[in-house]
C-alpha cells in the first residue's frame, strides 16, 4: 500500500501517511546498508540532541480564532481546531509583500485536471507574493516516475514536493544536502519566528522534515493529533433502531451488536472489513514496542495474534458483507452509503462535508458517526498511536542561493497563512468574484474557482495546521471535534514516531513482510486459520529477514538515536 | 548448377565475395553474379515497398516498446533504486537471483502457473476449435453471425467488468446466493473458494475469449476447399468422415500454430484476473509468475527482485517456444515459420 500513490489514499490523508508508516516508519539512512552501501547511504538518523538543536521554535498563531479550540490530550496530542463557519472578515496575517521579484519553479502532484499555466488565479497568487512562481502540477498516479527521472538527471526544479511515504523505501535522505536544501541555518531555533505563520507548525511535522540532524522538508497538512483511522457506524440506522452506540465498550459488545445488526436475507451486514485499524482495540503497536530495552516486532506481540484470531471468527461469523471478504475494498463506501453495511473502518478523513453529501445522494438519512474507542476487552484504557504528523513535504534546491532560500522561505510563509486569514482566503478560495462568490457558509467556488483553485496545487509546497471545517454541515464538525478530544485522551508517540529511517536494500523485502501481510489478510478473511500466521512468522524470522531486520533497527536505530519519543 | 548456387547461397558469396564453386566458370559466374544478387535486392525491394512500408510502423513501436525497455533488465543486477536511476544503482550481482531461487514462495508463485497454464490448456484450449466446428456447420447465415457477435463481445470487456460481472452473478452477495439464502439453502461461495480457483479462472477465460479465439479457426475453416467436401460426399462419406477426413486435416496447421503460441506463453496466464481475485481467494491459490514480480518486486518497491523474476520467466518462456516450435518442424507442421 506503501506506493499507491493515488488519490484516494491522499484523500483519507492520514491514512496513506499511516498506512505507509505502520509497515515503515519514516527514519533517514543509517549506515552499515549492503556490502558497499555504508558509503553511498549518507549520514545516520536524527540523534535526540542533534534533532532539538535544528528543530524550529513552535509559536502558536493568534490571528484567527477558531469556533472550537484544540484541546491537549495524551502523548502531547494537540486536536485541531474546528471552526463551524468560514471566518467572515479575514484578517491579514502575512503585513508586507514576500516576495523579492524572484521567478521559481515548483512541481507538486495533483490528483485530478491539471489547471491551464499561467491562468488567471496564478496570476493573481503571482501578483500578491511579489515573485513569479511557476507550478508545474504532475499526475500524482505517475508521480513517482516524474521525479525519479528528475533526480537522476539531477534536473530537480527549485521548489519541489516529495510525498513522505517514500521516505523508507526511496533514498530521499540521500537527495537531501546534495540536491535538496539544507533549511537548518534559516529556520533552526527562534530563527523561525521570522516566518510567524512557519513557526505555527507543529513541532512534530519539522521532525518529520528532518534528516540527519538537519531540516529540509517544509511540512504541508500537519496534524497535531493523526490517527491512521477510526471505527464508524451509520448513525441514522443506529438511530432508527434505538442502538446506543456508547454502549459498545468492547469486542463481544461490537460482535453481538453484528448479530443483531445482520440480516443476510435483506442483504445487511453489519460490518465491512474491521482489521486494518483493529490495533486501536487491541492495543498492538504501529511497528515495534520496546520491552525491556528490547525492540520488539509488531508480529510477535501477543495482542496481534489475540486481533486476528477476533478477526477470524468475525470473518466466519457471517457478519461481515462477502464482498468485504472477497477483497473488494473498493467498493465500501458505496456499501456503507446503501446501508448493505452498517459498521466500517476508514480514515479520520473520510468524515467530512463531502462524504455527508455522497451518503445522502445514496440514502436522505445518511448520517457517519464513530464509536468512541474501546479496548478489546473493555477493561484496560484503549491505547491509540499517532500517525506521522505530515504526510507531505516540499523541499527546495539546494542551487538555490542564500537570498533566494529566504525568499521562497517567505513565500512558504504566505501559503502557511492560518485557516480563515485573508491570504488562506486567496490560496485556497482565489479572487473573490472571479473564483469564488460569497455563500451564507464560506466562500463557494465558481466554475473558474472549480477548474484552477480547487485542484490544489499550492498547498503541496506549504500549509498552516489542519482544522475542521465542514461549513454546510457544522453538525458534523462538533461531532468530530468532540470525538477527537475524546480520543486524544489516549493517544501516545509510537516507537520511532516521525523518524526518518531508509531501511537499507537487504531488509527491504523483511521490512515489507509482504509474505506475513498476504497471509495476514488471508486470515482475517476467513480463508486461513491463524496457525497460517504462526507459520510465516517463523518463516519471516528466519529465512526472511526478520530477525536480522529487528536486529538492525536495534543497534542501528535505537541505540544510537533513541525511539523518538 | 550455377543457377542453384545463385538461388541458395546468397549469404556465403556475400561474405566471401566468392562462389561456392571452383574454377574458371566459377569465377565468370562471380562476375555476373554479384551485380545480379544487388539487382535482385533492389528488384525485392522495388517489388515489396508497399508490404515493407506497411510494416514499418509495427516495427518501430516494437523496437521502442519492447526492445528499447531490455536496457531495463540490468536492474536486475543491481540494487536498483528510482532516485538513482539505472546509471547510479548499486550492483548486486547475481544477489537478486540467488535470493529468488532460495524463495519458496516464487517456487509456488511457478507450480500455480503451470498448475493454471495446464488446466487452461486442457479446458480452454479445445473450446474455440470446437466453436468454430459448430458455427461452421450452421448454415443459416444470419444465425450464425448472431451467434459469433455474441461470444465475441465479451474479448472487448476489461477483466475488472468480468471479474465483477461474476461477483455479481456468483458472489456471496450475488445474484444466485441472494437467491439460495432466501430459500434457505444454504450458499455456494465459489468466488471465494481457493480450491476450485483454477477452475474459476479457467470459465471466465472461457467465457471472454472463447469467441475471440474463433476467428482464427473459421478462417481456417473458410481456407479448405469446397470441392473436397463435394467429391467426398459422392464418394459416400458422412458428415463425421468428412470432418475427419477433410476440416481437420485442414485445420492442423493452425491448430499446431496456437498451439506453438500458447505453450511460448504457458507462463502467462493472466495478470489482471489473477491481480483483482487475489485477496479472494488468498495469495497462496492466486499468485502467479506475474503477480509475484508485482507484489514482491514492485509492490515492495524491491524493483530489482521484481525484475529478476521477471527475466527468469522470459527465458523460460524463450526456451518453451523455441523447443515447441522444433517439436511442431520435426512433426511436418510449418510452427512459427516455414522451415
Amino acid at each position: 500500500m506503501s506506493i499507491e500513490l493515488n488519490r484516494r489514499s491522499f484523500v483519507n490523508g492520514a491514512v496513506a501517511v499511516a498506512g505507509a508508516a505502520a509497515m515503515s516508519p519514516l527514519i533517514a539512512a543509517c549506515g552499515g546498508g549492503g556490502s558497499n552501501s555504508t558509503t553511498r547511504r549518507k549520514g545516520g538518523t536524527n540523534s535526540k540532541k542533534g534533532a532539538a538543536a535544528a528543530l524550529p521554535t513552535y509559536v502558536a498563531s493568534t490571528a484567527v480564532q477558531a469556533d472550537i479550540p484544540s484541546t491537549t490530550g495524551a502523548g502531547s496530542a494537540v486536536t485541531d481546531p474546528g471552526f463551524l463557519k468560514y471566518p467572515a472578515n479575514p484578517a491579514k496575517s502575512v503585513s508586507e509583500i514576500p516576495g523579492a521579484g524572484g521567478s521559481y519553479t515548483a512541481l507538486t502532484p495533483l490528483w485530478g485536471t491539471i489547471p491551464a499555466a499561467n491562468n488567471p488565479f496564478y496570476q493573481a497568487v503571482n501578483k500578491a507574493l511579489g515573485a513569479t512562481l511557476t507550478m508545474k502540477p504532475a499526475n500524482g498516479v505517475t508521480y513517482d516516475t516524474t521525479i525519479t527521472t528528475l533526480t537522476a538527471a539531477r534536473k530537480l526544479p527549485d521548489w519541489v514536493q516529495l510525498p513522505g511515504w517514500w521516505n523508507s523505501n526511496f533514498k530521499v535522505g540521500e537527495l537531501c544536502g546534495t540536491q535538496l536544501a539544507d533549511l537548518t541555518p534559516y529556520l533552526a531555533g527562534d530563527k523561525v519566528k521570522k516566518y510567524p505563520n512557519l513557526a505555527a507548525i507543529p513541532s512534530g511535522a519539522w521532525t518529520a522534515g528532518m534528516w540527519q540532524d538537519k531540516l529540509y522538508g517544509i511540512p504541508s497538512f500537519s496534524s497535531g493529533f493523526g490517527l491512521p483511522g477510526q471505527y464508524f457506524y451509520r448513525g441514522d440506522v443506529f438511530e432508527s433502531k434505538g442502538i446506543n452506540a456508547d454502549d459498545i465498550k468492547s469486542c463481544d459488545d461490537l460482535l453481538n451488536l453484528g448479530k443483531e445488526l445482520t440480516d443476510a436475507k435483506g442483504n445487511v451486514w453489519a460490518f465491512d472489513d474491521l482489521w486494518p485499524y483493529i490495533h486501536e482495540m487491541f492495543d498492538f503497536s504501529q511497528k515495534f514496542t520496546v520491552t525491556g530495552g528490547k525492540l520488539v516486532h509488531k508480529y510477535e506481540q501477543p495482542e496481534f495474534i489475540e486481533a486476528l484470531n477476533w478477526c477470524y471468527k468475525v470473518a466466519k461469523s457471517g457478519y461481515v458483507h462477502p464482498d468485504a471478504l472477497a477483497g473488494n475494498n473498493n467498493d465500501a463506501k458505496t456499501r456503507f452509503y446503501a446501508g448493505k453495511v452498517l459498521i466500517t473502518a476508514d480514515g479520520t478523513g473520510a468524515w467530512n462535508e463531502a462524504d455527508a453529501q455522497a451518503g445522502q445522494a445514496a440514502t436522505k438519512s445518511y448520517r457517519r458517526e464513530s464509536f468512541k474507542p474501546f479496548s478489546a476487552d473493555g477493561t484496560k484504557p484503549p491505547r491509540l498511536f499517532l500517525s506521522s504528523s505530515a504526510g507531505e513535504f516540499s523541499y527546495l534546491n539546494a542551487k538555490l542561493k542564500p537570498a533566494q532560500i529566504e525568499e521562497c522561505l517567505r513565500i512558504a510563509d504566505y501559503m502557511a497563512a492560518p485557516y480563515g486569514t485573508a491570504e488562506y482566503t486567496l490560496v485556497n478560495f482565489g479572487v473573490e468574484g472571479v473564483d469564488y462568490s460569497h455563500g451564507a457558509n464560506g466562500p463557494t467556488p465558481t466554475k473558474s474557482g472549480l477548474a484552477n483553485v480547487q485542484a490544489q496545487t499550492f498547498p503541496f509546497l506549504a500549509t498552516p495546521v489542519n482544522v475542521i471545517s465542514n461549513p454546510d454541515y457544522p453538525q458534523l464538525t462538533r461531532d468530530r471535534c468532540a470525538w477527537n478530544s475524546e480520543a486524544a485522551k489516549y493517544a501516545y508517540k509510537p516507537v520511532f514516531w516521525n523518524m526518518n529511517i531508509t531501511v537499507p536494500q537487504r531488509y527491504a523485502t523483511a521490512d515489507a513482510g509482504q509474505a506475513v501481510e498476504d497471509t495476514i489478510k488471508d486470515v482475517y478473511h476467513g480463508i486461513k486459520p491463524v496457525s497460517a500466521f504462526q507459520d510465516a512468522l517463523s518463516t519471516w524470522k528466519g529465512s526472511g529477514g526478520g530477525d536480522a531486520l529487528v536486529q538492525w533497527y536495534q543497534t542501528t536505530v535505537m541505540d544510537k538515536l533513541g525511539t523518538g519519543q | 548448377m550455377a543457377s542453384t548456387v545463385a538461388e541458395q547461397g546468397e549469404d556465403e558469396r556475400d561474405k566471401s565475395g566468392q562462389p561456392a564453386g571452383d574454377g574458371g566458370a566459377g569465377r565468370t559466374a562471380a562476375g555476373s553474379v554479384q551485380p545480379e544478387v544487388r539487382r535482385n535486392w533492389r528488384v525485392r525491394l522495388r517489388r515489396d515497398k508497399s508490404l515493407i512500408l506497411m510494416t514499418l510502423p509495427a516495427v518501430a513501436l516494437l523496437l521502442v516498446f519492447n526492445y528499447l525497455p531490455m536496457v531495463g533488465t540490468i536492474t536486475a543486477f543491481q540494487y536498483y533504486d528510482p532516485l538513482d536511476g539505472i546509471r547510479n544503482s548499486e550492483w548486486a550481482g547475481f544477489a537478486n537471483f540467488r535470493q529468488l531461487f532460495g524463495d519458496p514462495l516464487f517456487w509456488h508463485a511457478m507450480e500455480n502457473t503451470l498448475y493454471i497454464s495446464a488446466v487452461q490448456l486442457i479446458l480452454f484450449f479445445p473450446i474455440p476449435i470446437l466453436l468454430a466446428l459448430l458455427l461452421n456447420s450452421v448454415l443459416n447465415s444470419r444465425i450464425r453471425s448472431i451467434i459469433q457477435a455474441i461470444t465475441f463481445l465479451p474479448h472487448f470487456y476489461s477483466w475488472v467488468l468480468v471479474v465483477t460481472l461474476f461477483q455479481q452473478m456468483l458472489g456471496g452477495a450475488g445474484l444466485l446466493n441472494h437467491f439460495l439464502r432466501s430459500h434457505d439453502m444454504g450458499t455456494w461461495d465459489v468466488m471465494t473458494d481457493p480450491h476450485t480457483f483454477s477452475l474459476l479462472v479457467t470459465s471466465q477465460v472461457v467465457w471472454k475469449d472463447a469467441g475471440w479465439g474463433i476467428i482464427v479457426f473459421l478462417a481456417a475453416l473458410s481456407a479448405i476447399d469446397q470441392n473436397l467436401y463435394e467429391a467426398a460426399a459422392s464418394d459416400g462419406a458422412g458428415r463425421w468422415r468428412r470432418m475427419w477426413h477433410i476440416t481437420l486435416p485442414g485445420m492442423r496447421g493452425v491448430i499446431v500454430l496456437m498451439l506453438v503460441l500458447r505453450l511460448g506463453n504457458a507462463l502467462s496466464v493472466g495478470f489482471e484476473q489473477l491481480l483483482i481475485q487475489r485477496y479472494a481467494v488468498g495469495h497462496d491459490a492466486a499468485d502467479v509468475l506475474d503477480t509475484f514480480s508485482f507484489y514482491y518486486g514492485i509492490g515492495t518497491q524491491n524493483y530489482s527482485y521484481g525484475a529478476a523474476a521477471g527475466i527468469f520467466k522470459s527465458v523460460i518462456s524463450l526456451l518453451l517456444i523455441w523447443g515447441a516450435n522444433k517439436l511442431a518442424h520435426r512433426f511436418g507442421e510449418d510452427g512459427l515459420y516455414r522451415k
